[in-house]
């Protein structure tokens, strides 16, 4: 192997570099199964109700879209602090801090990629008809068997691309992750910091394995949602 | 299961419903009604499904159990009920065998109707490996059937349950819930805006108009009804129920009994000893006070009149029979009335020309003459 590598190939990726794509995947595994549990409830309410509470919930989950990471993250920080209103509650339940901790990183993270979880799945519940449900229920089904045995199989397509968005915006943010984790290698170190200091340092090479790594990446990813949304799609529309 | 229900509830949109109702714990109970009387939303009331107001007041029970009032509410997967949609409602994503065993696996009670049982009685064993989406409208709603019945519900639900299917596929499944209300020992609540479902499967009617029972009783008392029918015309016919007695092919008849008489049918699939419903249409009933001789017309019974419809400007006017304990209508002139000097009390015979099976949906009209 050795021989036909070129020589520039051999140290391809530094121990910092690796260590900073481990966190970022276990930053992106842990807060995607968190949104699973958190997200899944939050679109389904969403997607159900018809109150006034909708009308004030529905636009602070889309906040983080539209909002500059920065703004987000300099509030978080805020909130994070020893004395901020989630810090402070940190500081009790677990005695440490929580501003520039992997932990800050995962509830930021959530906050951030919530609308990105959200919103396609929210779309999917929105498009299973009511009386089905009622069929199931009819049937003796309870809620939660309800919500198992169909609107999950039936949003199939929406949980698919609500992971992946949330796993892949998790593992490209920046902005927000510089402003509550800070940049301590092992810890808050993530991909897209490690990126930003290897142009900082004018280290080119190093960059473009990172740049182009979370390129591919990100093409792969989204090249199988589109497929596994089209196979899906035929597979419930070739029926009839 | 015995099911009593006081509605009384108002929407936004002005409409109120106000249904007082008593389901019996057999047969069939037919909620008959045009589009928009409140028929619908009655039987969603009954399974829970739909959404009411606090200010609504409504009190529902199944036996002893309150099912619904001010300060209980019991949901729809805890009441016991099956429901058949005017859409199938199958699960698009389970195949058909699929969204059958979804039903057994959550069924209540214990009955012992299995897969093949039901799906052989409702003859979809060739559709058991079927998408849902491929099945045609008639085909779907037999499954939602079959599904409903492996449920062990105790009480059935069908709300229009042929409305969105032809014709020809109608004629198909009402003889299957049909069958349903002579071998089910649950009751069926049956909502339809169609007066021949209603006269081929209610025992008990209750007919809704603009959210209000307008007449209610079992189904011979209402289409026999003067009032009901007297600005019906000619549609007007009265449903009787007679018994198979016995069969002759040579002729191509059926014989059945009303009590100790007797009275000719096309010949028919029923085994002797199966109750079996005639429409009567009171157009084709003429009534003679002597015994005709030599007639052409096979059904010649004997009765008394009943009532008459109080006489209008109109030619005519309808005579409602008693025969032994049915009723029928005949339509006659006002000058045969007078003719015939008809009284409440006055015997007559009585000449039927045609009688349509209604349980035999394969041969809807026998014109007997």
């Amino acid at each position: 192997m050795r021989a036909i590598l070129p020589q520039w190939d051999l140290n391809l990726l530094s121990q910092p570099d690796i260590t900073a794509i481990l966190i970022t995947l276990q930053l992106a595994l842990t807060s995607t199964v968190l949104l699973i549990f958190l997200g899944t409830p939050v679109a389904w309410w969403l997607a159900r109700s018809r109150g006034v509470a909708k009308i004030i919930i529905e636009p602070i989950i889309a906040l983080p879209i539209v909002l500059p990471p920065t703004v987000l993250g300099f509030y978080l920080l805020l909130a994070f602090a020893p004395d901020g209103i989630i810090g402070q509650w940190w500081l009790l339940a677990t005695g440490k801090g929580l501003a520039f901790t992997f932990s800050a990183l995962v509830i930021g993270s959530i906050i951030y990629s919530l609308p990105f979880y959200v919103q396609p799945l929210q779309v999917a519940f929105e498009n299973i008809e009511q009386s089905l449900l009622d069929a199931a229920a009819t049937l003796g089904a309870t809620p939660l068997d309800r919500f198992l045995s169909v609107v999950a199989p039936l949003s199939s397509r929406g949980f698919i691309t609500a992971i992946c968005l949330a796993f892949a915006h998790t593992i490209g943010e920046f902005g927000i992750i510089l402003m509550i984790g800070g940049n301590i290698p092992g810890e808050t170190r993530v991909l897209s910091i490690a990126l930003f200091d290897h142009v900082e340092s004018m280290e080119y090479r190093q960059a473009h394995v990172l740049a182009l790594g979370l390129l591919a990446f990100s093409f792969t990813l989204l090249t199988l949602v589109y497929t596994l949304n089209r196979r899906w799609q035929m597979r419930f529309t070739s029926q009839s | 299961m015995q099911i009593t229900a006081q509605i009384h509830l108002t929407r936004a949109s002005g409409f109120t419903l106000a249904v007082d109702l008593t389901v019996k714990p057999t047969g069939v109970t037919a909620l008959y009604g045009p589009s928009g009387s409140g028929k619908s939303t009655v039987l969603r009331l009954l399974a829970g499904l739909e959404h009411t107001k606090p200010s609504d007041q409504i009190l529902i029970s199944s036996d002893a159990k309150i099912w619904h009032d001010e300060k209980q509410f019991i949901s729809p997967h805890l009441r016991d009920i099956g429901y058949v949609f005017q859409q199938p409602q199958l699960f698009p994503h389970l195949s058909v065998r699929r969204n059958l065993e979804y039903a057994i696996k959550r069924r209540r009670g214990n009955h012992d109707l299995t897969l093949q049982q039901v799906s052989g009685w409702l003859g979809i064993n060739h559709l058991l490996d079927a998408r849902p989406t491929s099945l045609s409208g008639g085909e779907a709603q037999r499954v939602a059937i079959a599904r409903v019945l492996l449920s062990g519900a105790r009480c059935l639900l069908m709300d229009e349950p042929l409305g969105a299917i032809d014709y020809a596929a109608r004629l198909q499944i009402l003889p299957y819930i049909d069958g349903l209300r002579r071998v089910l020992d649950i009751p069926i609540v049956y909502v339809s805006h169609a007066l021949d479902e209603i006269t081929y499967l209610a025992d008990e009617v209750y007919m809704l108009d603009q959210g209000r029972v307008i007449a209610s009783g079992r189904i011979f008392d209402l289409a026999s009804s003067l009032t009901l029918n007297s600005h019906e015309g000619d549609a007007v016919a009265a449903v009787i129920e007679g018994v198979v007695d016995t069969h002759d092919p040579d002729y191509g008849l059926s014989r059945l009994t009303l009590g100790s008489q007797s009275i000719y049918v096309s010949l028919c699939s029923q085994p002797p000893g199966t109750k079996v419903r005639l429409r009567i249409p009171a157009r084709d009933v003429s009534l003679t006070l002597q015994a005709p001789l030599q007639t052409s017309i096979l059904n010649v019974l004997t009765g008394v009149v009943s009532d008459i419809e109080t006489a209008s400007a109109k030619p005519s006017l309808l005579v409602k029979i008693k025969i032994e304990d049915h009723y029928i209508l005949s339509r006659i002139t006002r000058k045969s009335l007078a003719q015939l000097e008809l009284s409440p009390g006055k015997a007559v015979f009585i000449q039927i020309k045609t009688v349509a099976l209604l349980t035999d949906p394969t041969q809807q009209v026998s014109l007997l003459s």
